[in-house]
């Protein structure tokens, strides 16, 4: 290739750069100190497999559904009282008073209510429809088991989170679900009957079973979660995620197969060709193509 | 032996350090420990204590001045040989490092154990200890005209308040000879509505109200609170949970429950029904004032109390 | 000269092999995740989010129908209010959230007495077990569907039986005597009752017989107790209902019924009435 003509840069060229410096500067200010966005660039330009397909967005959207339910569970918990006595004004659990108050008195109360108890149930159908899809993938395998088991134990968190979430309100439906729900435990031979008065914080439901499942709800399961979400997305990043398993170019395909040429995509077939500066690609953002 | 390398500025070495600023200290700390408690006293002593370690330090810090010989120890460096000391080192079974190691990951451990056992101790221990004996004030006995089923509501424990509301069904059954006194006593069939199952509240399978048992329903002012009393004639109970039947006893007659419902100890004071603990039944032979009710402590929903299956459940947690 | 056979490198070595493959691959031929899948994973979250939203606002609209503070309305969605505990209640039908109705239909199943902790926590702690050691129970390295055969069947057996159990629990039904009664009206129009049978109808209605019996699209269906929509075309008599109502394991021996004696001759009567005229809808 001819060597760029070499001139005087423009007014608008200098401006130009002044401003990527600018922008560029706090930048690297802050790289140089934390190395934080090197590990941002590097998870947002780290090369995926060019066949991933819309089944793989499932996980993320999961993710979206618990930031929604954070979200919103914070908010809701300004305006939330986890008390079940009674108000002597009114003759209604304290904790039912407020939910009222949210859902009726409150601007937007409704609305974020809503999204939150509605919320739990998209979380847990994305976390289930996530789960077969990484199943039929076949993903969990070498060397990803890891990452299932990590999943597993976010999807059993999730449906606690649920569980103690439901009792909140402290309406029919709730306190008649946990007490079943407590008693199912119950049941487990030995230590069952343990497990049970421990969940309940005494022998019958009392309010302090609605403030012990408000401190799950709200702390312990939460702080759970998001510590197993965050190994989670780790192990996806180095790990990295898979092709979709019938595609005819599947990244780490067996080198002696050959497969008839698919006529759907034929870009996926075989490798684009590319310049020789390829493999400067992966630390570099992806360019235009 | 190494002759003693010379140290840059001998002539301005410090003397070797003294306690006196700890002791002036701790008297300026009495001085204000004393300013709370009892200014007269303590403060005096806390400043006698600062001003006589005052003297003391001055007099050490200003020895060079006044012109006193100071004693200087000089900083010694450990001269042993590096063979030495690997030797030493393979000789001494706990060096300092290994010590050292032991050292922080015992006082992590007693740090964790310090902090960790008082905060799930107190998560756990609350929920097993302290269960007290409620006793619930049903009202006066002539309320319940003789062999007619209620099903009644009343508060449990006043404290707290709405949340320990529950629901027996009781009948007045008359009079029955007791056995050891050969007295006759009152005879109350009290059943608790809480399925042996999951804990689901059962229904009573019958027309309830005046209009269809001809027995008018009512409401008193215990001294537990207000309770409540709905006439009913059950052909037996049933829960709308899964599926459990018992019959006016509380025999389990169909479904998953594994044994018959718990029932209410009772006893009769001042002529007022009261309600004491609830202990769980096997089955109940006969009706009336007449049943033999096969009784057990108190087990939780769910859980079998005789039969092989029993020793599932070994060691039930405290209840009162 | 003769075939040495190679040696083939164990399972482990093959796995190991192919994920180098995988990432060398996806080193060269990959796409950046940002922008191309990073864009696909924004419109799904959208979606989500959306999707979230509405079923929020759907839920606050449909609550309330058109007749301000209607008690028999019954939103698309549910109450947005549900009245409060009361721990003393005897006409309450408790139900889990939605994602628990398979455990809940799981333990009507499991309704003899000695299984009871086999549905409770037998089944379910030994499913979360094997959801949990999948990927140590199945070590092939293959990922095609096609050429995972087990795999791909015990799946849709666990979809099926999971949806086909979360189904039943949401449709599982316990008749309560206060919506029972609402349809008595219906029932005299449908079966054509005669006033004879008045007083039994509502007696049927009241005294818990539709907690095992349906009756003409009412009650529920608990311990094999047949439909009574026309128990009287059998023309069994009165006289026949009335002793099996007082004593039904002695008229059909092994019946879980209970006996209904305690409600008295009368009442007895106008039920065995109301029962004999019960000939059908038409």
């Amino acid at each position: 290739m001819a060597t760029t003509h070499r001139r005087k840069p423009t007014k608008a060229e200098i401006r130009r750069q002044k401003m990527e410096a600018a922008v560029l500067y706090p930048i690297d200010w802050l790289e140089e100190r934390s190395g934080l966005i090197g590990g941002l660039r590097y998870f947002l330009f780290r090369n995926v497999p060019s066949d991933v397909n819309w089944m793989q967005t499932l996980g993320s959207a999961a993710l979206t559904a618990f930031l929604v339910q954070a979200i919103t569970g914070v908010i809701l918990a300004m305006y939330y009282v986890p008390s079940a006595t009674t108000d002597p004004h009114t003759g209604q659990p304290v904790a039912w008073e407020s939910i009222v108050n949210i859902s009726d008195h409150l601007t937007l109360g409704w609305l974020v209510r809503g999204m939150h108890r509605w919320g739990a149930s998209v979380f847990i159908i994305l976390m289930f429809l996530h789960m077969g899809r990484v199943f039929l993938f076949g993903a969990y395998k070498y060397p990803r088991e890891l990452n299932w088991v990590i999943g597993v134990l976010i999807l059993v968190m999730g449906m606690m989170e649920g569980f103690t979430g439901y009792l909140l309100p402290w309406d029919q439906t709730a306190y008649w679900a946990t007490v079943v729900g407590i008693n199912l435990n119950g049941t487990a031979p030995f230590l069952g009957p343990w497990l049970a008065q421990f969940l309940r914080g005494g022998q019958e439901i009392s309010g302090y079973t609605l403030t012990r499942f408000y401190s799950l709800h709200m702390l312990v399961i939460p702080g759970a979660i998001i510590a197993l979400i965050t190994l989670h997305l780790y192990l996806v990043i180095r790990l990295g995620v898979t092709s979709p398993p019938w595609s005819k170019d599947a990244a780490g395909g067996e080198p002696e197969e050959e497969e008839e040429p698919s006529q759907l995509r034929p870009g996926l077939t075989r490798p684009v060709p590319r310049p020789s500066g390829a493999s400067a690609m992966q630390t570099e953002p992806g360019g235009r193509e | 032996m190494e002759p003693e390398q010379p140290s840059p500025d001998t002539e301005h070495d410090l003397p070797a350090p003294t306690l006196y600023p700890i002791g002036f200290a701790i008297g300026v700390v009495v001085i204000l420990v004393g300013l709370i408690i009892s200014p007269l006293l303590i403060s005096s002593i806390g400043a006698a204590i600062a001003i006589i370690f005052a003297i003391l330090w001055a007099r050490d810090a200003t020895r060079e001045l006044r012109g006193e010989q100071v004693v200087v120890e000089p900083e010694r460096r450990d001269t042993t040989t590096p063979a030495a000391d690997q030797q030493s080192l393979a000789d001494a079974p706990v060096t300092r490092s290994v010590f050292l190691e032991g050292a922080t990951l015992g006082l992590g451990a007693v740090i964790g154990g310090l902090i960790v056992v008082p905060v799930a101790g107190f998560a756990a221990l609350p929920s097993f200890l302290g269960q007290t004996e409620h006793k619930v004030d049903l009202g006066p006995i002539s309320n319940f005209s003789l062999n007619d089923w209620f099903i009644a509501t009343f508060i449990v424990d006043v404290e707290q308040g709405e949340v320990s509301r529950r629901t027996a069904f009781v009948r007045n059954n008359g009079t029955v000879t007791d056995p050891a006194t050969k007295q006759q006593v009152p005879s109350f069939t009290i059943i608790s509505n809480r399925c042996t199952h999951l804990g689901c509240p059962t229904q009573a399978n019958g027309p309830t109200g005046k209009k269809f048992t001809g027995v008018a329903p009512f409401k008193e002012h215990t001294l537990n609170g207000p309770a409540v009393f709905q006439s009913v004639i059950p052909a037996g109970y049933g829960c709308p949970c899964h599926g459990s039947q018992f019959d006016p006893e509380g025999n389990r007659i169909a479904g998953p429950a594994p044994r018959a419902l718990d029932r209410y100890g009772f006893e009769v004071v001042n002529g007022r029904l009261v309600l004491l603990s609830t202990y769980s039944v096997s089955t109940v032979v006969g009706t009336g004032a007449q049943a033999q009710i096969n009784k057990y402590k108190e087990a939780g929903p769910g859980e079998h109390i005789d039969g092989p299956e029993q020793w599932l459940y070994p060691l039930q947690p405290p209840h009162n | 000269m003769a075939a040495i056979p190679k040696e083939k490198p164990s399972r482990v070595d093959q796995a190991r092999a192919e994920f180098a493959r995988y990432k060398a691959d996806v080193k060269s031929r990959g796409k950046p995740f940002y922008p191309y899948a990073m864009f696909h994973d924004t419109i799904m979250s959208l979606v989500v989010v959306f999707t979230i939203i509405g079923l929020a606002v759907i839920w606050k609209w449909t609550s309330t129908g058109p007749v301000p503070h209607d008690p028999t309305h019954k939103g698309l969605l549910g109450p947005v209010v549900d009245p409060p505990a009361d721990p003393g209640t005897t006409s309450f039908v408790p139900r889990p959230d939605w994602y628990f109705y398979f455990l809940f239909y799981l333990l009507r199943i499991f309704k003899w007495p000695e299984s009871v902790f086999l549905g409770t926590v037998g089944v379910p702690t030994i499913a979360l077990i094997l959801l949990i050691m999948l990927p140590f129970l199945d070590r092939r390295r293959v990922r095609k569907p096609s050429q995972r055969p087990v795999a791909m069947v015990a799946a849709v057996l666990t979809i099926i039986s999971m949806g086909v159990l979360t189904w039943k629990g949401a449709t599982a039904q316990e008749a309560l005597a206060s919506e029972v009664k609402a349809n008595i009206p219906r029932w005299k129009a449908q079966e054509h009752l005669p006033p004879a049978a008045y007083p039994g109808v509502q007696l049927f209605a009241t005294a818990g017989c539709t907690a095992c019996h349906t009756y003409d699209g009412a009650g529920g269906q608990n311990l094999g107790a047949p439909d009574l929509t026309n128990i009287g075309s059998k023309n069994l008599g009165v006289q026949f209902q009335i002793n099996h109502l007082k004593c039904p394991s002695c008229v059909n021996p092994g019946s879980p019924m209970p006996s209904f004696a305690s409600l008295g001759d009368e009442r007895l009567k106008q039920l065995a009435l109301f029962l004999e005229a019960s000939k059908g809808t038409h």
